[in-house]
């Protein structure tokens, strides 16, 4: 019979035993290679950016809709009563907005007064739309719909609800990933809004099923952090610009080394209903490693003083793109 | 080829649902295994060979998009497809029952290895709490959907199997 399709198999009859040991090899030297470097990121990105995002957009689009039907009916009479409440909501805060706008004036006045500018009210931010969640149960990522071809990059922070949601990880044409703050791998430098405290926030799988992660390192001897403290990023975090809201300290207890505390933090962001989010497209600023080395140098007095100014002159007009490339390391 | 090509598009059609559609149906924050449903029932119905392409594959995809980097799902779907592949020699279609029991005992070794590749090396000890949480209902959750996805699998291929050799006929 048909020597054409005889042919065609016995062209791929590689016993499974070698292929399976061929792909494993491959595999770990893939896993080698992306763990130190970059190179196959875009390329992969690219590729599963053309032949899957465009479908996902389109699922989710669909799966929105649907689910929001559903809701419609379920959720009419809850609506209606909520309608209500609202009505009377609005008008007190109509009430209140006007008293806030003039204190708002007042805010401005007192800011150009100080010239706090760069506050996170006034950072880029565009908006984005959820288009796939991680496939797992053990990770808390997802995927939104806008990449390098509108602008973003990695590292860039991601907002929702007023409150932080992550970072860019992995960056495509038309996609990227948020690795968000309670997934389980992750950590942010914080620090309390009240006393400014730094500490650590790290999310938890474990805890998060209760709707709190957990924070540690938190050096307070005098006591004066409490529960529902708000915690923003602090200004030492490397990733994440300074001021934006994590969360609100739910527990918080002394640790068996009686020099820090550690407890959980209930996240400002609803996690489980994110739809669109915002992305700040202002990226936190971070020090080079050659302007480091200079900074040292100049401690030495006098003998090169002349010259590490000319150099750290031309080193901030080269540091948005060094800084770039330092940060795309780290993240690997 | 032509089989390959038919799990490729299976492959995708899974990834996409689970990524997007079945993340609105979560249940206690759970999604089922889709991806691990196609890998298994190509290993049984086909052979290792083709289990363990087709679990590279999706472990590739989910690699690139939600793994820190590629190559450690994809080792893991490409054993789950290879050793179902065992099961091959004594499978018969009209068996049902038994796929589901391999898909159900691979989706739990599946969960197991990811607890203690990425969560017992960094010391999270409780794995009481992510056997009870994560591991168990996601087996629960994935061989209840595999009740519904593994006839719609085997019926693709078997129509794919009648196309192969309907052509293959016509070169007589």
């Amino acid at each position: 019979m048909s020597s054409v399709i005889r042919r065609e198999r016995e062209k791929f009859t590689i016993p499974g035993k070698y292929l399976l040991f061929i792909l494993t090899t491959l595999s770990i030297v893939l896993a080698v290679i992306t763990i130190n470097t970059n190179i196959f990121s875009g390329v992969s990105n690219t590729i599963v950016g053309v032949i899957v995002v465009p479908f996902q957009k389109g699922a989710t689009v669909a799966g929105t809709f649907l689910t929001h039907q559903a809701e419609k009916f379920t959720t009419m009479d809850k609506l209606r009563e909520e309608n209500h409440k609202l009505k009377k909501q609005v008008a007190d805060l109509m009430e209140a907005n006007t008293q806030l706008a003039q204190d708002q004036y007042e805010i401005q006045e007192l800011r150009k007064l100080y010239s706090l500018d760069a506050k996170y009210s006034s950072y880029k931010k565009v908006g984005a739309r959820v288009i796939a969640k991680d496939s797992g149960n053990w990770y808390h990522s997802f995927i939104i719909n806008k990449g390098t071809e509108d602008g973003l990059a990695v590292n860039m922070n991601i907002i929702a609800d007023g409150g932080l949601v992550g970072r860019i990880s992995s960056i495509g044409k038309n996609w990227s990933k948020i690795t968000t703050i309670i997934a389980d791998n992750s950590a942010v430098s914080g620090k309390v809004l009240t006393t400014s405290d730094n500490l650590i926030v790290s999310g938890s799988l474990e805890n998060y099923s209760k709707g709190v992660i957990n924070f540690s390192k938190l050096k307070d001897d005098s006591d004066r952090v409490s529960v529902s403290d708000k915690i923003v990023t602090s200004n030492i975090s490397d990733k994440y610009l300074p001021g934006i809201l994590i969360g609100y300290i739910t527990t918080i207890e002394s640790d068996s080394n009686n020099l820090t505390k550690s407890g959980t933090v209930t996240p400002a962001v609803d996690f489980e209903h994110l739809d669109e989010v915002l992305v700040i497209t202002t990226l936190k600023q971070t020090v080079n490693e050659d302007k480091e080395v200079l900074e040292t140098d100049s401690i030495i007095p006098d003998t090169n003083k002349k010259k590490s100014s000319e150099n750290s002159n031309e080193n901030s007009s080269e540091e948005s793109s060094g800084s770039d490339e330092a940060e795309n390391r780290q993240n690997n | 080829m032509r089989k390959f090509l038919a799990t490729f598009l299976m492959i995708l059609v899974c990834y996409l649902l689970q990524t997007t559609v079945f993340s609105y149906f979560r249940f206690g924050d759970i999604v089922p295994n889709c991806l691990l449903i196609i890998t298994v029932s190509s290993g049984i119905m086909r052979g290792d060979r083709h289990g363990l392409l087709a679990g590279f594959v999706c472990g590739l995809l989910v690699d690139i998009f939600f793994g820190n980097f590629i190559g450690f799902y994809a080792i893991l779907y490409m054993y789950a497809g290879f050793l179902s592949g065992i099961f091959h020699k004594i499978y018969f279609p009209e068996n049902m029952l038994f796929s589901l029991g391999v898909i159900t005992g691979v989706d739990f070794c599946y969960g197991f290895l990811v607890y203690v590749l990425s969560f017992l090396l960094r010391s999270r000890f409780a794995f009481g709490y992510y056997l009870l949480h994560i591991i168990v209902p996601e087996v629960i959750y994935t061989s209840i959907v595999a009740v519904f996805l593994y006839p719609v699998i085997l019926k693709v291929n078997m129509k794919v199997d009648d196309i192969i050799q309907g052509s293959a006929k016509k070169f007589v």
